[in-house]
């Protein structure tokens, strides 16, 4: 139990990208790991637990040490500010946040709304532009807002454009680009530093082959 | 905002509650014991200190801090830490009775918090401060005792990562163009980003060889404690840091039976801004967060106009508690319960016992609702009558 890493996954397709990472580097494990329901999955041969959680929770995870290790979006990083170590980008969910809007409008004088899934970095993002703009905090669908007029932008993930595109919306300003990044809890870092190290030593000479 | 329920308190205070507390007194009491041994005094400090003087000069975030207003209009602070209150107390008069001094404290701290309410914006600190030395001899008696005082309290598994600020600065000093590039590398260190100092790396106007040494510093793992390869990204006049580190080293190599507990990392940087020399920080299995952190802080006493060397470390209670193996060292409890007519009985019994130190609790039987549930709490339970007294099991 001592040696054992627990590592954080996101649910959905970072995971499965990250998984195929961790194969492909080399590291023992299960051939298929299919059975969503489950929450724990476990890699004996490599003394690995993985616990499987949704994106937004995998940096709390990490910062309480309950997990070691953990696999998560650049934008989740910056939203949360998490106290925890970002040590390599995983190079995988490579996408970017961006504001959109409607075609050929511009943001409302007297009360500009800009809805999103992110309302730190929004909120940074315009503060640093100099606007001062009020921020309203969706959990999904973000591109209804400009659509039925709750918001004349929206700042949101864009991967391929082709869900702006399908919606009528069209980007405007890029903010940050995004990547998976590999986060490790600082006490961990510490405590199992031989154990971690080793682990990302034989990731960052897979990153490093691509 | 909601309205507050009655059993609500300030955000970020807690209760301790009789065995927590408990708990923490045996932290204290042990600890006292043993940092006296070690030729150092406690002292008390005020809760409340001038915000101008202690709160500006304490490497608390202004944001953290809590701010009151005195009668006179003047802004005050709860103290957020205990090494610039001590500082003050030094520069003005304990130093001029006792030089070098040695000062311990316990004492609450706060600080308010930006993030998940419930966090302990209050907590207990341990800690000691030894001022008016600038030796190796004195870093290496801090790291000492701080190790020392976690086997005596029986931490187990912890690390001690020692860093040193001016090499530090020094290092990146020399392979950047100026100041504010120096704050940027050395914040992300301070958050460990280490995929955000590559990528600043690349956006900074730097030569390639300057790059290719910066970049050396994430990679030097922490437990390379092969100071000579550091060597080569100093400057000639900055030779002496390594010396300086490479003698506590020696020092603490001497002093410990398991050098295996501690390592070194100059990559190694903290929030605190005021270190100057070698800093460290200690983690424990069992706390997802930092138990601890000192290190060496002249540059502080420079804003109460000494000169002085100082150096220091500070425990954090609570996370100690987290990391502790759950105390057994439980006391039995007896109740004794008495009737009208069996008080003076009953109570020569309770201080014959408390004589023989046990632990009694003497309660008069009619004023108990729920008598049962009452006994449930006792180890053992006497009750006392005119005829005679008899346990219950």
């Amino acid at each position: 139990m001592k040696n054992e890493l627990t590592i954080a996954m996101p649910k959905g397709r970072i995971f499965e990208e990250a998984y195929k990472l961790f194969v492909q580097a080399g590291f023992n494990l299960p051939a298929e790991i299919d059975d969503s329901r489950k929450l724990i999955v476990e890699a004996p041969d490599e003394r690995i637990q993985f616990i499987l959680a949704k994106p937004m929770d995998v940096p709390v995870y990490v910062e309480h040490g309950v997990a070691d290790i953990g696999i998560a979006g650049k934008d989740v990083l910056l939203e949360q500010h998490r106290d925890v170590h970002e040590l390599l980008d995983l190079q995988i969910s490579n996408c970017y946040i961006a504001t959109a809007g409607l075609p050929n409008t511009t943001m409302n004088d007297i009360a500009p709304r800009v809805a999103t899934k992110y309302p730190r970095i929004a909120t940074n993002f315009y503060k640093e532009k100099g606007e001062q703009v009020e921020i309203i905090e969706l959990n999904g669908s973000i591109e209804l807002a400009p659509m039925i007029g709750l918001a004349d932008r929206i700042v949101d993930i864009v991967s391929t454009g082709q869900t702006l595109k399908e919606n009528g919306l069209v980007e405007y300003e890029k903010i940050v680009p995004i990547s998976s990044r590999l986060i490790v809890n600082p006490v961990s870092y510490r405590v199992k530093s031989e154990r971690i190290n080793a682990f990302i030593a034989q990731l960052k000479n897979e990153l490093n082959k691509r | 905002m909601s309205k507050i329920q009655m059993f609500e308190k300030p955000l970020g205070m807690r209760d301790s509650f009789p065995e927590v507390n408990e708990q923490k007194e045996y932290i204290r009491l042990t600890a006292r014991d043993f940092i006296r041994r070690k030729g150092y005094d406690f002292i008390k400090t005020p809760s409340v200190e001038y915000f101008e003087t202690i709160g500006k000069a304490s490497a608390i975030d202004e944001s953290s801090l809590f701010k009151l207003v005195d009668n006179q209009g003047e802004m005050l602070v709860l103290r957020p830490d205990m090494t610039t209150p001590i500082a003050r107390i030094a520069a003005s008069k304990l130093l001029k009775e006792k030089n070098p001094l040695r000062l311990a404290y316990y004492a609450d701290v706060f600080r308010a918090q930006q993030r998940e309410g419930g966090r302990p914006a209050e907590f207990e600190q341990l800690g000691l401060e030894l001022i008016g030395d600038f030796s190796p001899y004195a870093d290496s008696e801090i790291i000492y005792t701080a190790i020392e005082l976690l086997k005596d309290l029986g931490v187990e598994g912890f690390r001690i990562t020692i860093g040193h600020a001016e090499i530090l600065t020094a290092f990146l000093t020399n392979n950047t163009n100026n100041n504010e590039e120096v704050e940027l590398l050395r914040q992300l260190l301070v958050e460990k980003n280490l995929v955000g100092f590559s990528q600043m790396l690349e956006s900074m106007n730097l030569l390639e060889e300057q790059k290719d040494r910066l970049s050396k510093i994430i990679e030097f793992t922490i437990d390379s404690n092969v100071f000579s390869d550091f060597r080569q990204f100093l400057n000639d006049d900055q030779q002496y840091l390594i010396d300086q580190v490479e003698e506590l080293q020696a020092l603490l190599e001497f002093q410990l039976n398991d050098f295996s507990v501690v390592s070194f990392d100059f990559s190694l940087a903290s929030h605190m801004s005021y270190y100057t020399g070698m800093l460290f920080e200690i983690h424990a299995a069992g706390s997802g967060f930092s138990i601890g952190n000192g290190g060496r802080y002249d540059e502080l006493f420079k804003q109460f106009n000494e000169k002085v060397g100082a150096t220091g470390f500070g425990i954090r209670v609570d996370r100690l508690l987290e990391v502790l193996p759950k105390q057994l060292m439980k006391e039995k409890r007896t109740l004794l319960l008495f009737d009208k007519g069996s008080f003076s009985k009953a109570n020569v019994l309770a201080e014959a016992r408390r004589n023989a130190s046990e632990y009694v609790t003497l309660q008069y039987a009619e004023s108990v609702s729920d008598i049962e549930a009452f006994k449930q709490i006792f180890d053992e339970v006497i009750i006392v009558s005119e005829g005679g007294s008899f346990r219950e099991e």
